[in-house]
């Protein structure tokens, strides 16, 4: 019974918060550097600097996740929430050092670097 | 390649993080995107969705005022894992074209692309490959041949597709992970070939 109610709880908040009332209306990060494969990864905070306080619970469920670094797509996979409001709620913890974000590899053409990282995606392809 | 990490703010620290790189799968509607994703990736895969905000096609004209309207398009994703420093992940681009045509985000930085065909319908894959071509995106074909029917050989596929030699075909059933394995191994081989 009490499953029951925890999830229709789930579903009315689902149903009923506009995903922008999540990031208070702002519809753009004030960064523009996140893409859908930027992995996301939680700064294990120093002792005394582990307040979660005037963070949303959106916050909260990032940090948590992002313990095991995790694409911006798999976030708000994780989230239920569309991906630009995602990178909003990402923007903000990065803004308060609570996490850290590494861009996709950059590919150069023709390069040496480029062809090492090739032959690696080779060959963990080939493995599966 | 130049990795950028942001700094954590002093006294933190951060597991170090891999770095990432995309692969798109398309076609066309109910070719079998997912079923590859699902064939290949080491999760479930899972699904998110992103606003569009489109030029909608004017049936009242208000003169001058150029009329949008958003609409949410969904995506199936994968991942595979290569090494604590190296993930792959898989985007089933979605099923409304002409929406994630101008999904930049979900196009820019691919590595390449996996264009399935289905040989009943071949022409719904038409408008994937003219996009991977104009983009400059390489691309290799895999034509899903569901419980290993095959009603057309590589030839008349190559033909009616309009595809160059050097492209990459793989012929087979999606749902086998041996399949898409060789099919992903295909295209990073391409590119290698082809120097990219």
């Amino acid at each position: 019974m009490d499953d029951m109610e925890a999830e229709d709880a789930d579903d009315a908040e689902s149903l009923f918060v506009r995903p922008y009332t999540i990031t208070q209306g702002r519809t753009a990060p004030a960064r523009d550097d996140l893409t859908l494969i930027t992995i996301v990864t939680t700064v294990e905070p120093a002792p005394g600097r582990a307040g979660t306080r005037g963070l949303q619970p959106e916050h909260r469920s990032i940090l948590q996740q992002c313990l095991r670094p995790a694409a911006v797509a798999e976030v708000a996979a994780e989230l239920n929430l569309p991906v630009a409001v995602t990178k909003i709620l990402i923007d903000d913890l990065v803004g308060l050092g609570r996490v850290t974000t590494r861009p996709p590899i950059a590919m150069a053409v023709g390069s040496e670097s480029n062809m090492t990282l090739l032959r690696a995606v080779r060959d963990g392809l080939r493995r599966i | 390649m130049v990795f950028v990490e942001s700094d954590p703010v002093g006294g933190a620290r951060a597991v170090t993080s891999p770095a990432a790189v995309k692969i798109l799968v398309a076609g066309g509607f109910g070719v079998g995107k997912t079923t590859l994703v699902a064939a290949v990736s080491e999760v479930t895969p899972l699904r998110t969705e992103e606003y569009m905000t489109v030029a909608s096609v004017g049936v009242d004209d208000v003169g001058g005022i150029e009329d949008k309207t958003t609409t949410t398009v969904a995506m199936d994703f994968g991942r595979i894992t290569v090494n604590s420093q190296l993930v792959v992940y898989l985007f089933g681009t979605p099923g409304q074209e002409r929406f994630w045509f101008m999904w930049n985000d979900l196009v820019q930085g691919a590595l390449g692309a996996v264009v399935l065909a289905d040989t009943r319908r071949l022409e719904s894959s038409f408008a994937s490959i003219d996009f991977f071509e104009s983009r400059g995106i390489p691309f290799v074909v895999g034509v899903n041949c569901f419980h290993g029917r095959i009603d057309r050989d590589e030839r008349e596929v190559r033909e009616a597709l309009d595809l160059g030699p050097e492209v990459p075909l793989v012929m087979g059933d999606m749902r086998q992970k041996s399949v898409g394995r060789d099919l992903l191994v295909s295209l990073v081989e391409y590119l290698i070939a082809t120097g990219r």
